[in-house]
């Protein structure tokens, strides 16, 4: 990979300098993994539209060259619907938390899956809200047991089951900690046919002192090449009994695109949208 | 007995859903609109229900386009009910006759379905009113061994009543054209149907030497269409370039997602209907953002779902047009019910303060022009655009004349940069300009990148909280309400002279009944004035002061319980107003509204409240005491 390639990703952005996340933060990992996997890819800033959710994550929106746009919480995938069903031609992807996706934009997490439009979202999984000092998130409590659960304190989301469950087509798992491995699962997410969930660990070093790089490495493994990633039972079962061993799977755990109506970028320009006929409409109301 | 042609009211009511009350105001809408004559039905009465409540559809009908839809007078009553109306299980094929009998006209004509028994009418007829009991779904039922025509037997005898389309060329040219892909037995069908009930009303005139004191006539036909303003709006969108909707299914707004799905593919464009009131507007941004002209409808309830993203629509200066068919609120308040209560939550929606523009059409023709506007303002001025019907224009359906749609729309997308035009400058999309107004590039445009975001940014769109680029931001934003109200702001239309008489300021849809209100005073000897805003907010402080300034009263009616116009315009003027207010989600008459203005001249800080049981309030707005 030529560095040339990776350098026209620092251009339009915050400078590295001014980045503010904390020293060690997972999402650096993510950063890089996102460039190189960008750079592969060959996708140039000016096609990319990254929608970024609120939170020290989607802050990468600014870190890295390309457009972007950053709304409400909870809000950033209904916004990459609409961009992608207007213009098909861009590359889209959604950069969030695990606080932004799965609790307050979870609305959108699951009808987006079911909609399925060829766009990424990509997870930083933290387990924590950080920006907000550290309140447990729906993905908190990864790899701990608990003798009592609450209304306050109850059991955590899987949003590789929620996905599944929700007809997405696309499912994958990567951590920080290994970024070559990340690129490549994101790679591969961008070059599906259809909606990609990657959920990413990417541990946050100020917050969440359970969920750490070490804890990580001891838990992760890669799924095996003979699981059949286009079943969806097989992708289940896969997940459940990785948990059952207590351990994380990354990888890719299902992908099985569907057909879809093709549908062109929309009319934008003056010359597309002027001398429309009218009598299309009129005719029924005579 | 002298015969009235070409001008009456009507009205049609029935069970929701088993009567089919709609369907036959709109195949009569259609006809008349077909002969040349005009007809308008936007005082529609209906339950938010399915199935069983008391629907009902006034339709007033003229040769010449009437002013409004005028009184709750009608000289024709149809009751289509043949049973009980399960809302009133005490009252078998009454119920229509009960709740509107009183609003017949003496000498009025009442056509019921007598199917299941004749009801008493002896008060009705002491005034003169002729009585058609028709057993329309007996007959059905029987001779014609399809229950569904009964509608059918009821509409022929209705036009018979108005002497109108005796050889039934114009019905049985609709029906043609609605059921001849089904067959010819269907046309045929409802045309012996139509037929039958025309035989059934002369055997009563026959019978009785009943003679109609009015009757319609077919004029030489003009180029029109019979249309709601749903409709019109949906159609406005299109024609000015909207190729993205979204929507989330709302009463008194679905109709506009229905037409947008059935229209909107067939002119490239796209509708979603949203997961959530939320998911559609944020899907409308993400449109916005990759270059569509966009556009979204809800109602009060819905509109407060999303008004977090109109502060985002604000501060990114991503354009949505947003329809706003009002019902009556709170909460969700009276469903199928007009009111027009979201003036405040539109003005104040959103933390904080953004640029916004409110328009609020005054008419069906207008739910089109008006929108053509929105259309060119949402790419000028890249901030909520929002567009405020009510139930009653936004569902009711008029004749429109087509030249109407003759109007072109400008289409201009100068505020959208392509390539060459940025070739070899610096292009930042929040550039702080002397309109406000910054030109931006779309996602995918060679050698331009959009850093955008709702929160503070500076110029290139990235995040700052410097004092100096905040103000400088806030103030560019804001900027755009000065190149409004300078460049595009439109004047309240006007009749009358406001100087020395009392001046009668409406908003939105209420227009026509104001019209027809402010010519009843005329006639009764005041010299009433009428200014009604369509372009409602903001607007030109200056103008509208001196519009006001030597009025003898400035009298604000509104449909809703606080004024809410009227606190907008003392805030904005600091002026005092009178106030005429009705919400009991019933709209406005003229007559009414007449006689509440003659009530609120007497004396200032009056507030007429249309329909309460409470006195005539007057607020003593300031101490007479005073300096003392």
């Amino acid at each position: 990979m030529s560095t040339k390639g990776i350098k026209l990703w620092d251009e339009n952005a915050v400078p590295r300098h001014q980045i503010q996340w904390c020293p060690g933060c997972g999402d650096f990992a993510v950063l890089a993994g996102l460039k190189q996997a960008l750079t592969e890819l060959e996708i140039m800033p000016h096609e990319l539209m990254m929608c970024g959710g609120i939170g020290c994550s989607g802050q990468i929106r600014n870190y890295l060259n390309g457009n972007a746009f950053h709304g409400t919480h909870g809000g950033a995938l209904a916004y990459a619907l609409g961009v992608k069903m207007t213009n098909p031609e861009l590359k889209v992807i959604t950069l969030a938390g695990d606080g932004d996706t799965l609790a307050i934009g979870v609305e959108n997490f699951v009808h987006v899956c079911r909609r399925d439009p060829d766009m990424v979202l990509l997870i930083m999984n933290n387990g924590v809200y950080g920006l907000t000092k550290g309140q447990s998130s729906p993905t908190g409590g990864l790899g701990q047991t608990f003798e009592t659960f609450s209304e306050e304190k109850p059991p955590m989301v899987d949003p590789l089951l929620l996905a599944l469950a929700s007809e997405a087509t696309f499912v994958a798992q990567s951590f920080s900690g290994d970024v070559k491995h990340g690129t490549k699962v994101l790679v591969e997410a961008f070059q599906h046919k259809g909606f990609s969930l990657v959920n990413d660990f990417s541990p946050c070093v100020t917050y969440n002192k359970f969920n750490t790089y070490e804890w990580f490495r001891e838990h992760v493994a890669y799924v095996p090449d003979d699981h059949d990633v286009t079943s969806v039972e097989a992708a289940q079962a896969l997940v459940r009994d990785f948990a059952r061993r207590g351990k994380v799977p990354l990888g890719v755990i299902y992908k099985n695109p569907r057909r879809h109506e093709p549908h062109n970028r929309l009319p934008i320009w003056t010359e597309q949208l002027e001398n429309v006929d009218r009598n299309v409409v009129l005719a029924s109301y005579r | 007995m002298s015969v009235r042609v070409n001008h009456l009211k009507l009205l049609v009511g029935g069970v929701q859903l088993r009567d089919g009350v709609t369907t036959v105001t709109e195949v009569l809408g259609k006809i008349l609109t077909r002969a040349g004559l005009s007809a308008i039905a936007q005082e529609k009465g209906y339950a938010s229900t399915i199935y069983g409540a008391h629907q009902f559809d006034p339709m007033m009908i003229t040769e010449e386009p009437a002013i409004s839809f005028g009184d709750a007078a009608y000289d024709i009553l149809v009751a289509l009910e043949y049973d009980s109306n399960p809302d009133a299980p005490e009252q078998p094929n009454r119920d229509t006759i009960l709740r509107h009998g009183g609003g017949v006209k003496p000498g009025g004509m009442l056509l019921y379905d007598s199917s299941t028994g004749v009801v008493p009418t002896d008060e009705l007829e002491a005034r003169g009113v002729q009585i058609f009991p028709i057993p329309a779904r007996k007959i059905a039922q029987g001779e014609m061994k399809r229950e569904v025509v009964k509608n059918t037997i009821m509409l022929g005898a209705l036009l018979r009543i108005l002497r109108f389309d005796d050889d039934l060329a114009y019905f049985g040219k609709l029906m043609e054209e609605r059921f001849a892909r089904r067959g010819r037995d269907l046309v045929d069908l409802n045309l012996t149907a139509a037929q039958r009930g025309r035989a059934a009303v002369d055997e009563i005139c026959a019978a009785k030497g009943y003679k109609s004191g009015v009757r319609l006539e077919a004029r030489p036909a003009k180029k029109a269409v019979y249309i709601s303003g749903n409709e019109c709006l949906g159609f406005g969108g299109i024609v000015g370039g909207v190729r993205f909707y979204a929507g989330y299914p709302i009463t008194p707004a679905s109709s506009i997602l229905e037409f947008m799905e059935r229209y909107l593919p067939k002119y490239g464009g796209r509708a979603l209907q949203g997961q959530n009131e939320r998911e559609s507007i944020r899907a409308a941004i993400g449109a916005s953002i990759a270059g569509a002209r966009t556009m979204i409808a809800s109602s009060g309830p819905g509109i407060s779902l999303k008004i977090e993203e109109i502060g985002v629509i604000g501060v990114t200066e991503q354009p949505v047009i947003i329809v706003d068919s009002q019902r009556a609120g709170p909460s969700t308040g009276m469903p199928t019910r007009p009111e027009q209560g979201d003036l405040n939550l539109l003005l104040g929606a959103g933390h904080g303060d953004i640029p916004r523009i409110i328009l609020a059409p005054a008419t069906t023709e207008e739910c089109f022009t008006v929108m053509l506007d929105a259309c060119e303002f949402h790419d000028k001025y890249q901030c909520p655009i929002f567009f405020m019907t009510d139930l009653n224009l936004s569902e009711g359906k008029k004749t429109v004349l087509e030249s109407v749609f003759d109007q072109k729309p400008k289409l201009d997308r100068s505020t959208l940069l392509k390539e060459e035009d940025i070739h070899g400058k610096e292009y930042r999309r929040y550039e702080i300009t002397d309109s406000g107004i910054s030109p931006r590039t779309l996602p995918g445009t060679p050698g331009a990148i959009s850093k955008t975001t709702g929160t503070e940014h500076d110029e290139s769109g990235f995040v700052t909280i410097h004092p100096v680029k905040r103000t400088q931001m806030m103030e560019k934003r804001m900027r755009k309400v000065e190149t409004y109200l300078r460049e595009d702001w439109k004047k309240p239309f006007q009749v009358g002279d406001t100087r020395g008489n009392p001046v009668i300021v409406g908003w939105g849809n209420t227009r026509p009944v104001l019209e027809e209100a402010r010519e009843m005073l005329v006639q009764r000897g005041v010299k009433a004035a009428l200014v009604h805003f369509s372009y409602i907010y903001p607007f030109e402080k200056a103008y509208v002061s001196k519009l006001f300034e030597d009025a003898s009263a400035v009298i604000v009616v509104e449909q809703n319980y606080s004024g809410q116009f009227a606190d907008l315009l003392q805030r904005e003027l600091l002026i005092s107003t009178r106030r005429i207010v009705k919400y009991n989600g019933v709209p406005m008459h003229p007559t009414e509204v007449a006689d509440a203005v003659l009530e609120a001249m007497k004396r200032e800080g009056t507030i007429v409240r249309i329909g309460s049981t409470q006195p005539i309030k007057v607020e003593v707005l300031r101490n007479e005491h005073e300096g003392d």
